[in-house]
C-alpha cells in the first residue's frame, strides 16, 4: 500500500509526549481515588487492591509519557504508532453505512447499558480509551491533518463534552431510578445541595467567566484562524464545507432536495423542538433527572441528537473529504477517488425496469392541464407512497404501537407527535434508501421544483 | 420543615417601623403632616415653618439626613429666610397657606452655606440648640405660581388661520409671482414676495422645508436602487470559432470569466453537438468541476455528478445542468447568449438556439 506522507515529525512527538504526560497524572489522582473507594480482589490467595492495576496502567503512561518527550529525536524509529492493520482494516470497513449503524449501535447500547456505563469505573476507562485511540491515530498523517485542523479542534472538544455530559444526565437518572425502584426520596430530596445565590453561585459563576475568558484568549492566539484565498463565484473550495454546526444539515442535503433539507425539514425541527412541552403529557420526571419514567421522551430526543445531529456533524467534519465522497478515518483525501453511484427516482425504477417502457411524457405543446396529468402519471406511485407514508401510517400507529398514548393524548396531538416522529424518522429512511438501493428521489417533479 | 421566609412587604414594614422609631416614634406616614408639626424629613424647619415661633425641635437626636436637611438646618440656624427648596411638598403646601402671614425677610438668594457651616449643622448636638434659640423663622414670600390653564378657560382662544386661508394667500401670491413675471412687472413680483413673507410663518416655514428635505431624501433612495455601474459580465461574447472546440472535450477556458463550459460531444441522444452548460450546479448553486479521468462535472458541495451531456446521476442534483444560448455568428465565431436557459427537463434541449451542429468543428 502506497503510503502517503507516513512521517512522524518531532514536534508531533512532541505533542502526544505532553498528551500522555496529562493521562498519567489524571490516572496517579485516580489511583488515590481508587485506592479509596474501590475494594479488593482475590488473587493468588491474597486480596489485591485494585488500585495497583491502575497504578501499574499509570506507571506505564508515565513511562510512555517519558519516551515521548525525551526520544523525539529520530522521529523515523518511533516505535509506538497505530498499527497499519488496524488503519487499513478501519478503512475498508467505514463507509457511511457501517458510520450510521455504528452511531446508532452505540446509542442504542449507550441506553441498553446505561446502568453499567455509568459507574464511575466504567466512564473512566471509556474516557482513557477514547484519548489513547485518539493520541494513537495522531500518529497517522491523514488522521492528523483532519483532526488537527484548527478548524476541527472545537468539534473533538464537543464531542468529550457531549459524551460527558451524556454520560452524567444518565448518571444522574439511574441514580434516581434505583432510588426509586428502592422506595427511597430522590437524590436532590436526600441530599439537599442548595446554596445561596449570593455569593456561592454568583461567585463560581465570576470563576468561570474569567477561566472561560482566559481559555478563549489562549485558544485565539495559538490557534490561528484558517482563511483562505478569496472568494471567486467560478471556484468552490473542494470540499465545501458549511460551518461545523451546520455540516449535519449539510449531510442532510445530500439526501434531499434543497427545498426539503434546507427548508422543510430544519422548520420542522424548529417548531418540534417547540411543540414538546405541549405534548408531553408525561407529568413525571418534573425537576429531576430520570430514564424509566419518560422513556420514549429521553430515547426519541437523544435519537435526534445524537445519531441524527451530533454524528452526522463528526460524519461531515472527519470523513467526508473531496467532492463530497466517504473518507475513511485513516484515507488519503483523493480528490479523484471514484465512487459510482447512479441514483435512481422511485418513478425511473417503476417505469424503466417494472414495466419495462418509457415513461409517460406529455405530447409536445400540450397545455399544461394536460402536462401536469402526465407528470402526476409519471410519479403516481412516488406520490401513493408519500401519502401513505404521512397520511395512512399514523392512524395504523394509533391502533397499533402508540394505542395508549393516543388515548392519553387525543387525536390533534396525537397527530402531531406521529408527523413529528415521521418527519424525524424520513431522513434515516432516506439515507437508507439511498445506501441500500440507490434511490435518489421518491417524488421527483423538477418541472414544480418538488422533489421529495 | 422550613422557616417561613419573610415577603417583601414584611420586611418593608419592618424597616419602616425602625425608621419611625429613630426619627422620634412619630408615625412615617401621617396623613396630616402638614398641620402636624413633624413632617418627617426636616423637623426643626417644619416646625419653625408651622408655627412661626420658636420651638422645641421634636427628636434632637435624630440626624438630619439628607443634604437637603442639612442645609435647611444652616439655613434655620442663620436666621435668615428659610429654605428655599421646601424638602417635602407637605411642607411646600404650608409654606403656600402662610405666605399671605408671614413677614417678607431676605431673598432666596442667599449665598450657600461654607463645608464647616454644614458639618457644624450635621452634628445633632449642634443644630438642635440653635434652632431653638434663633428668632422666629418667617417664611418667603413664595413666588406667585402661574395659574393652571384651567383658570384661562374664560379667554379667547387666539384665532387660527385656516388651512383654506394659507392656501389662498399662497395662491394668490404665486399667482401674482407668475402675473409679474409674464408681465415683466416688479410690482406684482413685489406684491407677491410682500404675501409670501406674511405667509411665512414658522410653522410654514418649517412644513415646507420638511417636505422639501422629505422629498430630496426619497428620490435619493429611489435613486440608489439603479447604481451606475455595471458589474456583470455582458450575456452575448464570442468564444472563438467551432473548430477550437474538439470532440468529447470539455472547456474550461471561459469558466472563470464567463461561468460556462463549452462542450463538443456526440454522447446526447448520439447527435454531434457543441453547446455551453452554466456552471451552476442545480442542487444549491455551487460551482462543479470537470473531472476529465471520470469524464464527470462533479460538485464538491453536496457529491452531484453530471454527464459530459449535463445529465444528472448521482447525488442530490435534481435536474441536469442548464444549458445557455449559443449559435454560429455572421462572421462564423461561436457566441454565447448567456441571457437564454435552456432546461432539459422542461424539454428545451430541443431549441435549436441551445446548440450548433458539431460538423461544424
Amino acid at each position: 500500500m502506497l503510503e502517503h506522507h507516513p512521517d512522524l515529525t518531532a514536534s508531533v512527538i512532541y505533542g502526544l509526549g505532553w498528551l500522555y504526560l496529562l493521562l498519567f497524572l489524571m490516572n496517579t489522582l485516580w489511583v488515590w481515588r481508587s485506592y479509596h473507594h474501590d475494594g479488593e480482589v482475590k488473587m493468588f490467595g491474597q486480596g489485591v487492591p485494585v488500585a495497583s492495576f491502575w497504578a501499574l496502567y499509570a506507571a506505564m503512561l508515565g513511562m510512555v509519557a517519558t519516551a515521548h518527550l525525551t526520544g523525539s529525536d529520530n522521529p523515523q524509529m518511533f516505535l509506538l504508532r497505530m498499527p497499519d492493520a488496524f488503519k487499513s482494516a478501519v478503512d475498508s470497513v467505514s463507509g457511511p453505512v457501517s458510520f450510521f449503524s455504528l452511531s446508532v449501535g452505540l446509542f442504542v447500547a449507550v441506553i441498553l447499558l446505561r446502568e453499567w456505563i455509568v459507574k464511575p469505573t466504567v466512564g473512566w476507562i471509556l474516557l482513557n480509551a477514547s484519548l489513547i485511540f485518539l493520541a494513537l491515530s495522531m500518529t497517522d498523517y491523514d488522521f492528523r491533518q483532519i483532526v488537527g485542523k484548527p478548524d476541527n479542534v472545537p468539534i473533538v472538544a464537543m464531542l468529550f463534552i457531549c459524551a460527558f455530559f451524556t454520560w452524567l444526565s444518565f448518571a444522574c437518572a439511574v441514580e434516581n431510578d434505583q432510588r426509586k425502584a428502592a422506595g427511597k426520596p430522590l437524590y436532590s430530596q436526600e441530599k439537599n445541595e442548595k446554596i445561596l445565590v449570593w455569593p456561592d453561585l454568583v461567585y463560581s459563576e465570576l470563576i468561570c467567566m474569567v477561566l472561560v475568558t482566559a481559555l478563549l484568549v489562549a485558544w485565539g492566539i495559538v490557534l490561528q484562524a484558517p482563511l483562505e484565498e478569496p472568494a471567486s463565484s467560478a471556484k468552490t473550495p473542494n470540499p465545501s464545507k458549511a460551518p461545523w454546526y451546520f455540516l449535519g444539515l449539510q449531510e442532510m442535503l445530500v439526501y434531499y432536495d434543497p427545498w426539503m433539507a434546507g427548508v422543510v425539514l430544519p422548520s420542522m425541527i424548529l417548531v418540534g423542538l417547540m411543540a414538546i412541552p405541549y405534548i408531553d403529557f408525561n407529568k413525571l420526571g418534573n425537576g429531576y433527572y430520570t430514564f424509566n419514567e419518560r422513556k420514549f421522551a429521553i430515547s426519541t430526543f437523544l435519537f435526534g441528537f445524537l445519531p441524527l445531529w451530533v454524528a452526522m456533524i463528526v460524519l461531515g467534519t472527519f470523513l467526508r473529504g473531496p467532492n463530497w465522497n466517504f473518507f475513511g478515518p485513516y484515507e488519503f483525501w483523493d480528490v479523484h477517488k471514484l465512487e459510482l453511484l447512479n441514483n435512481v427516482n422511485v418513478s425511473e425504477w417503476f417505469w424503466y425496469k417494472v414495466m419495462n417502457t418509457k415513461m409517460p411524457v406529455a405530447p409536445a405543446g400540450s397545455d399544461p392541464g394536460t402536462q401536469a396529468g402526465y407528470i402526476l402519471l409519471r410519479e403516481w406511485l412516488g406520490l401513493l407512497l408519500t401519502f401513505a407514508y404521512l397520511a395512512v401510517l399514523p392512524p395504523l400507529m394509533a391502533v397499533t404501537i402508540f394505542r395508549k398514548f393516543f388515548v392519553k393524548m387525543g387525536f390533534i396531538r396525537f397527530m402531531v407527535l406521529s408527523n413529528l416522529i415521521l418527519f424525524m424518522a424520513s431522513l434515516p429512511i432516506k439515507m437508507v434508501l439511498r445506501w441500500s438501493f440507490n434511490l435518489k428521489y421518491i417524488v421527483a417533479i423538477p418541472e414544480w421544483f418538488f422533489n421529495i | 420543615m422550613e422557616e417561613k421566609k419573610p415577603s417583601t412587604a414584611d420586611i418593608l414594614a419592618k424597616i419602616r417601623a425602625q425608621k419611625a422609631a429613630a426619627a422620634g416614634g412619630s408615625p412615617a406616614t401621617a396623613p396630616e403632616a402638614a398641620a402636624v408639626p413633624v413632617a418627617e424629613p426636616a423637623p426643626p424647619v417644619a416646625a419653625a415653618l408651622v408655627e412661626t415661633a420658636p420651638v422645641k425641635p421634636a427628636a434632637p437626636a435624630a440626624k438630619p439626613g439628607s443634604t437637603a436637611d442639612i442645609l435647611a438646618a444652616i439655613r434655620a440656624k442663620k436666621g435668615g429666610a428659610a429654605a428655599p427648596a421646601p424638602a417635602t411638598p407637605a411642607a411646600a403646601a404650608t409654606v403656600a397657606a402662610s405666605a399671605p402671614v408671614a413677614a417678607a425677610a431676605a431673598g432666596p438668594a442667599k449665598p450657600l452655606p461654607s463645608i464647616a457651616e454644614m458639618v457644624r449643622a450635621a452634628k445633632p448636638g449642634a443644630a438642635a440648640p440653635v434652632a431653638a434659640v434663633k428668632p422666629p423663622v418667617v417664611a418667603p414670600p413664595m413666588p406667585a405660581r402661574p395659574l393652571p390653564p384651567s383658570a384661562k378657560k374664560g379667554a379667547p382662544a387666539p384665532a387660527r388661520r385656516s388651512l383654506a386661508g394659507l392656501v389662498t394667500v399662497a395662491g394668490v401670491s404665486l399667482v401674482s409671482f407668475v402675473l409679474g413675471g409674464v408681465f415683466a412687472s416688479p410690482v406684482l413680483i413685489a406684491i407677491g414676495a410682500l404675501i409670501w413673507c406674511v405667509l411665512l410663518s414658522p410653522f410654514a416655514m418649517a412644513w415646507a422645508a420638511l417636505s422639501v428635505v422629505t422629498g430630496i431624501a426619497t428620490l435619493g433612495t429611489a435613486r440608489f436602487m439603479f447604481p451606475n455601474v455595471l458589474v456583470e459580465p455582458p450575456s452575448k461574447f464570442k468564444i472563438g470559432p467551432p473548430s477550437d472546440y474538439p470532440l468529447n472535450a470539455v472547456s474550461n477556458k471561459w469558466k472563470d470569466q464567463f461561468g460556462v463550459w463549452i462542450v463538443h460531444t456526440d454522447q446526447y441522444e448520439g447527435k454531434d453537438l457543441i453547446y455551453a452548460l452554466s456552471t451552476v450546479c442545480t442542487h444549491l448553486g455551487c460551482t462543479p468541476s470537470w473531472l476529465d479521468g471520470e469524464q464527470k462535472f462533479k460538485c464538491p458541495c453536496h457529491g452531484s455528478g453530471f454527464y459530459i451531456t449535463g445529465v444528472n446521476f448521482e447525488g442530490p442534483a435534481p435536474r441536469p445542468l442548464e444549458r445557455v444560448g449559443l449559435r454560429v455568428a455572421e462572421d462564423g465565431m461561436l457566441e454565447v447568449n448567456k441571457s437564454m436557459k435552456f432546461q432539459e427537463e422542461m424539454g428545451q434541449w430541443v431549441d435549436a438556439t441551445s446548440f450548433v451542429d458539431g460538423s461544424l468543428a
